[in-house]
């Protein structure tokens, strides 16, 4: 452990290896630490070239644009130093996160039937109706099951103290979780040394859980065909798209594979036209179906809603679900875990001024120097300030945009991320973390053990969104 | 059951496998045959370009028509969209497409050549057979993964159909180049040259050393005619992959064939009787390459057929 971290030196935020210096790693990284050692910084970046080259292989790439050259074509930058998260830690994350999505399906189906959340005077109906996400073709709607969310990723850090919070909720298509199961099969195929003699969690049952939860939506048949609809190879969520379909067996289809016809959804095939019973959308609600919602959408399939509104077919996730990851209705989820659970948040949320409310909005107007403000509907790290990183100038800029669009703006006080150690340039240096575990919801509900871990892999940087330069680790979910 | 799109991807990928591995060939084989040839010979090169109907496209880029030019032209030039690396560019998207429907090892296979052949990789350091013969190796291995790894269901037979058809039309293609474009009149016929171009060609078609073992006399221009075109055993020859298609077609129409047989039909059968029954004689008689350029036409109309078929709903 001298050898290999004796230049590591932890930033002033939580280290998750580390307590305050490298001769004091926390107990239950030992075992790795020591394994690590073993290995020594050289081999360790030998074999991080292996790894990368494996994942070129199996084509976990991302596209940036479509001249087909080399160079346009890229993997996410993966690290080697998985994070760790203890068993104990992890129990009580499972239960918050089943805490809370039981509790945002609960205000999804009230929201859309008889709004008592509204009625009762918790939420108020213009933040609602004025939502990005609101979906008024979906009122009087209940979903197979009742549930609206079957595959969500939520995002999670550690502040300062090392205490867990929500950052956001991602309700709509949340992507990432390929990279969550290649992460492992990367790291079990190039660095099988650094289990030994430690119990990880395995994820392998993902896309056997993704299935079965699948499956269930079809309550009218024992036999459902099942497909998952992509935007297609230029979606820079392809490789996912692709992966999971083959993961599961299913078949991988394109709004032009598909055609609505009497009520039901149907395959074209070389046999014909088949009927489709479940549909695993990668598509976001406005470009799914061209006759009820963008008209100029290309991706979908005309009439698809409709066919879903029958009851015909099964959408995963149902039309209407970004109502709740909204960023401002984010700040009420804890008050819709204690109207429909009446428990208290056991994961809390970062607490949130909402630009809507005077008061809040004068705070922030006078501290924005002090927080990050983030645009509601916007995602991927786009149409944020963080003050602290901004010039006089931008924040003059966007104090204008929030007056001129409270609602469409919340601030958040300035979070330092927790640091993992990461290699950098072939170095080893603290690089901010954050969490998304992946919650499946069909007749039960089932977490990921861990998640994917999003790691800014630019010296100093904050921002861990891929389209932004961040890359992925493994995440170890063990017992001691 | 297998989706419009997808059968039709997984046909080609393996017509621009299929094309990729015969160019990378061709070129070989050239090269070799280059180096043998009696200074102030037939060019080899050109034919090479007629070969896969791109002359007018290559004329109006390189004027001076350098060897060099061919070869590039053949395998590096992404303009040229029947050069090898568009084949392999345009197969990887295909698959890319796809993935879920093709096991694992194929879809890798099809990544690792695309990565291979772009710029800086390490096989456009090597010599320049040697970087043909891998880029040939790797496409054969993909067919050897397709057999080994695919379940034998529509879309393993989409795959072959469209493997077969392509390598109909390239052995058929390199004869025609050989008898048509290399001799100028058939009085040349039976000299030196022709024999080691007859040998070239033989080797162009992946077809020498089989016709070796079939025929054990001399190296005449009727044999190896048959052989290309009509022989019932040699997997590369006109008639054996228009037996595969056939039988091919027949399969993934399991129903069985209607009364009146629909066109799809009527040409798949024309085609069989006509190449197993026709003697190489009657073709030479006839015309060698009127009977090629008549079996190209009927190939393109098979691929029509089968697109409008199978392909779009």
């Amino acid at each position: 452990m001298k050898y290999m971290f004796s230049n590591y030196r932890p930033k002033n935020s939580f280290d998750e290896y580390f307590k305050d210096n490298v001769n004091s790693a926390r107990e239950i990284l030992i075992p790795l630490l020591s394994s690590l050692d073993n290995m020594g910084l050289e081999e360790l970046n030998r074999n991080h070239s292996a790894a990368k080259k494996l994942l070129l292989r199996h084509g976990a790439t991302f596209r940036l644009n479509d001249t087909g050259l080399k160079g346009t074509e890229r993997i996410l930058p993966f690290d080697p130093l998985p994070r760790i998260i203890s068993k104990d830690d992890w129990v009580t994350l499972e239960k918050g996160l089943k805490q809370r999505l039981e509790a945002i399906d609960l205000f999804l189906d009230d929201i859309y039937n008889s709004q008592n959340i509204i009625n009762d005077g918790i939420i108020p109906r213009e933040l609602i109706e004025s939502s990005d996400g609101w979906r008024p073709q979906m009122i009087g709607f209940k979903p197979p099951l009742n549930k609206w969310c079957q595959i969500s990723g939520l995002d999670l850090i550690r502040d300062r103290k090392g205490d867990w919070h929500v950052l956001e909720d991602n309700l709509r298509c949340p992507s990432g979780v390929a990279y969550f199961l290649e992460n492992r099969l990367v790291m079990k195929n190039i660095f099988p040394n650094l289990f030994s003699g430690r119990i990880v969690k395995p994820i392998d049952e993902y896309p056997s859980y993704l299935l079965k939860t699948l499956q269930e939506l079809a309550v009218w048949t024992d036999t459902p065909k099942i497909v998952l609809l992509t935007p297609g190879i230029f979606n820079s969520a392809y490789f996912e798209h692709s992966y999971l379909a083959q993961e599961m067996g299913i078949q991988l289809v394109q709004g032009h594979d598909l055609v609505c016809n009497d009520d039901y959804v149907y395959l074209k095939t070389t046999s014909g036209l088949k009927r489709v019973d479940v549909i695993y959308r990668r598509i976001d609600d406005d470009f799914l179906d061209p006759l009820n919602f963008r008209k100029d959408s290309c991706l979908g399939v005309s009439g698809l809603l409709d066919v879903f509104k029958a009851g015909h077919v099964a959408l995963a996730n149902a039309p209407g679900t970004g109502i709740a990851d909204d960023k401002m209705i984010y700040s009420f989820v804890p008050r819709m875990i204690k109207y429909y659970l009446n428990e208290e948040i056991i994961i809390k949320n970062v607490e949130t001024y909402i630009c809507h409310y005077q008061k809040d909005r004068e705070y922030v107007l006078e501290n924005l120097p002090k927080l990050v403000v983030k645009s509601v509907a916007e995602a991927g790290g786009y149409g944020m300030l963080i003050g602290p990183h901004s010039t006089s100038s931008e924040i003059e800029e966007f104090a204008n945009k929030i007056r001129k669009n409270p609602r469409n703006f919340i601030a958040q006080p300035t979070l330092e991320l927790s640091t993992v150690p990461s290699l950098c340039n072939g170095e080893l240096y603290p690089c901010h973390v954050d969490l998304r575990p992946y919650i499946l919801r069909g007749r039960d509900t089932w977490v990921s053990p861990g998640g994917l871990t999003r790691v800014a892999l630019k010296k100093g940087s904050l921002v861990v969104n891929s389209s932004q330069g961040g890359g992925c680790k493994d995440t170890w979910v063990v017992g001691k | 059951m297998l989706l419009s799109r997808v059968a039709e991807s997984l046909y080609w990928i393996n017509r621009y496998l299929e094309r990729a591995e015969n160019i990378s060939r061709f070129v070989e084989v050239s090269e070799a045959m280059s180096l043998d040839c009696p200074p102030g010979s037939a060019e080899p090169w050109l034919p090479l370009i007629d070969a896969s109907s791109d002359r007018e496209s290559f004329d109006k880029r390189f004027p001076e028509k350098k060897p060099d030019d061919v070869i590039n032209f053949l395998i590096r030039d992404r303009l040229n969209p029947n050069s090898i690396i568009s084949c392999i560019q345009m197969a990887r998207e295909n698959a890319r497409q796809i993935r879920d429907v093709m096991t694992t090892e194929m879809w890798e296979q099809i990544n690792i050549l695309y990565w291979n052949m772009q710029e800086g990789e390490a096989i456009w350091n090597k010599p320049r057979q040697e970087q043909l013969s891998e880029i040939r190796r790797e496409c054969q291995l993909f067919y050897g993964i397709t057999d080994a790894t695919l379940s034998k269901d529509l879309a393993w037979r989409f795959s072959i159909l469209g493997r077969l058809i392509e390598r109909a039309d390239k052995t058929s293609r390199i004869l025609d180049v050989k008898y048509y474009l290399l001799l100028p009149s058939l009085n040349e016929l039976g000299g030196v040259l022709d024999e080691l171009q007859w040998i070239a060609l033989l080797r162009s078609a992946g077809a020498y050393q089989m016709f070796r073992k079939a025929e054990q006399n001399s190296i005449k221009p009727n044999s190896v005619a048959r052989f290309l075109l009509l022989d019932p055993i040699f997997p590369r020859s006109v008639r054996y992959c228009l037996d595969g298609i056939s039988n091919t077609l027949k399969m993934i129409e399991s129903s069985p064939p209607p009364e009146n047989p629909t066109e799809l039909e009527c040409m798949r059968g024309l085609l069989k009787a006509k190449w197993s029954y026709i003697r190489i004689e009657d073709i030479i008689d006839d015309g060698l390459h009127e009977a090629i350029d008549s079996l190209q036409i009927d190939l393109n109309k098979l691929n029509d057929l089968i697109q409008e078929k199978y392909f779009i709903n």
